[in-house]
């Protein structure tokens, strides 16, 4: 597939559930060419949010935001999701880090809502109305039900994929597989597409099973600036620049211009061309 | 405190870290203080840890500290893979274990890193509770460290709790399943002991007054008649320390400003080199 038929494939108002997790193996490709196409009031869909999060919130992609953690970790909080929220200008629903993945995993057993104590004693469960507590039928404990979480569509990044849609991941998992699962529709991109006799070799790292999959995309540096170990590690110094480029409107749109509003290979020579990136980035 | 030549106050603070973990647990790595701790305890405290060497995986190998903390792996370093799934059954079985490093704190041990002041109107939109409730409703060990001890971070009240601390409400809907046990800050240790579950005091650092701490409270922090003063750190300790963080991460969360930006930056250069030469590629992926 190439990416402009994945987002054709992504009508306004989706809900798209994201891979990756915070710097680390976002489908960012992805991201940048959904967020340059028309599309308009997506509900996202993350554990642990990043970039992915903050630059369709920056180009007025989004409307809804289901996460747990939204942030840049070591560079500090995410500008347009920090200022969305502070201006209550989205609809946003806190979850945690394992009922994003109970509400995956509910919809891919076809049950309306999986049990937790997580939650329970805190103010997640006061702010989030989309969660319920119940008693359990057998002892009457007191949970939390967390409803089905239905994305119709997962865009993930792996490392290497077979044209049928098998997909290799070597670093963290993160929350993944569960989002291939979930959704109606799932597209992969990956740094190399490899024969399937080849990708036999990787074993339990094959994690990404076909059947699940919709379209796969060969967008090598596909998670830059987030990392893609072991092939690269996040690009701190592009952040750094993204988070200047966040401070206001005008360095915003200039940012933009120039990195979202072009292709991928134009993308890669604006950051000095894929020698500049392996010299620096490749782990 | 007053600072001893002999050790760093980063290195003070993880060796106090490093002697709260017991027992054969699994420990995540998601700051460069709790992945050195993990590492230390491990060497010298607790040698059934199964050290983590990101937050979510590569068990049994060593983590050296980078600025992406573990999402950047060598092929040799990758350690045993684990999944998410993995990671929360250790969770929900108590066989984990996690230094947290919350905006907030309060008498309660309640712990905030999702908002300051009101959720719905935010006056500072910070990152969203992440996985601290399944923590803090699992785990029978729960740590904290502040490394700024002051009344904007060790409050009265949390103004939104994503950790569960103590209280009436843990006591109806958890019961027995987690607590808080542990705070360490700059000025000392405490824990959660004081009448009705709230902060005491434990130990105190050496060269802080019971009166610089209350001072520096949102509230009076329990205390007992007699206070020890915590232990610091052996040579054999302090050497561990910067043995396994040659790059000198953990000072970056000491530092602010211009002068964390420039080490920032230093750090970004050499990690990869300094990486390679703990850990020479096998060559066998991709």
């Amino acid at each position: 597939m190439t990416v402009d038929q994945v987002v054709a494939d992504i009508p306004n108002g989706s809900t798209v559930a994201i891979g990756g997790s915070s710097l680390s193996r976002k489908p960012m490709a992805l991201i940048r060419a959904l967020a340059r196409s028309s599309v308009k009031d997506l509900r996202l869909i993350v554990d642990v949010g990043g970039p992915d999060v903050d630059l369709l919130i920056g180009t007025g992609s989004v409307s809804e935001v289901i996460y747990a953690f939204v942030g840049f970790e070591v560079l500090g909080l995410a500008p347009h999701f920090r200022r969305a929220r502070q201006q209550q200008a989205l609809r946003f629903e806190e979850w945690t880090e394992y009922t994003v993945m109970a509400g995956l995993d509910a919809t891919i057993k076809r049950v309306p809502f999986l049990p937790t104590h997580a939650g329970l004693a805190t103010d997640v469960l006061s702010v989030n109305t989309s969660f319920r507590r119940f008693k359990d039928p057998f002892h009457g404990e007191e949970l939390v039900a967390v409803p089905a979480l239905k994305p119709d569509v997962a865009l993930i990044h792996v490392n290497y994929a077979d044209a049928k849609g098998n997909g290799v991941i070597l670093g963290d998992g993160h929350v993944d597989v569960l989002c291939a699962k979930a959704a109606r529709r799932t597209y992969m991109s990956c740094e190399r597409i490899i024969s399937s006799d080849e990708l036999q070799r990787y074993g339990r790292d094959v994690q990404i099973l076909r059947v699940h999959t919709t379209g796969v995309v060969e967008l090598p540096w596909g998670a830059h600036p987030t990392g893609c170990a072991p092939d690269y590690r996040a690009d701190l110094r592009h952040l750094q620049d993204y988070l200047r480029y966040s401070a206001n409107d005008d360095a915003w749109r200039a940012y933009a211009d120039q990195y979202i509003y072009t292709d991928q290979s134009r993308y890669l020579e604006r950051q000095g061309g894929v020698e500049a990136l392996l010299a620096r980035l490749k782990v | 405190m007053p600072l001893d030549e002999r050790y760093a106050l980063d290195e003070f603070l993880i060796t106090t870290m490093a002697r709260q973990f017991s027992g054969e647990v699994m420990v995540s790595s998601v700051t460069a203080f709790g992945a050195l701790s993990a590492l230390l305890a491990k060497a010298r405290y607790a040698p059934d840890l199964a050290v983590l060497a990101t937050p979510e995986s590569g068990m049994e190998v060593t983590p050296m500290p980078t600025l992406s903390l573990g999402q950047f792996l060598t092929d040799a370093q990758r350690g045993i893979p684990l999944t998410m799934e993995e990671i929360f059954d250790a969770i929900f079985t108590d066989r984990f274990r996690i230094w947290i490093n919350p905006a907030q704190i309060d008498r309660h041990g309640n712990t905030n890193i999702s908002v300051i002041g009101d959720w719905h109107q935010p006056k500072v939109a910070m990152v969203g509770s992440r996985g601290i409730p399944e923590d803090t409703s699992h785990l029978s060990q729960i740590f904290y460290y502040v490394l700024t001890h002051s009344r904007r971070t060790v409050v009265e009240q949390v103004d939104f709790r994503s950790g569960a601390g103590t209280g009436p409400d843990r006591d109806a809907t958890l019961g027995e399943h987690g607590a808080p046990s542990v705070l360490v800050t700059d000025l000392g240790v405490f824990d959660f002991t004081g009448p009705d579950g709230t902060m005491a005091v434990r130990s105190l650092h050496p060269g802080v007054t019971l009166e610089e701490v209350q001072e520096k409270s949102g509230f009076e922090i329990h205390a007992p008649s007699s206070i020890p003063v915590t232990e610091p750190p052996t040579e054999e300790d302090v050497q561990i320390i910067r043995d396994a963080d040659p790059l000198e991460v953990r000072k970056l969360e000491l530092l602010s400003g211009p002068e964390a930006a420039e080490r920032f930056v230093s750090i970004y250069e050499r990690e990869r080199q300094a990486l390679h030469a703990a850990w020479p590629r096998l060559g066998k992926l991709g």
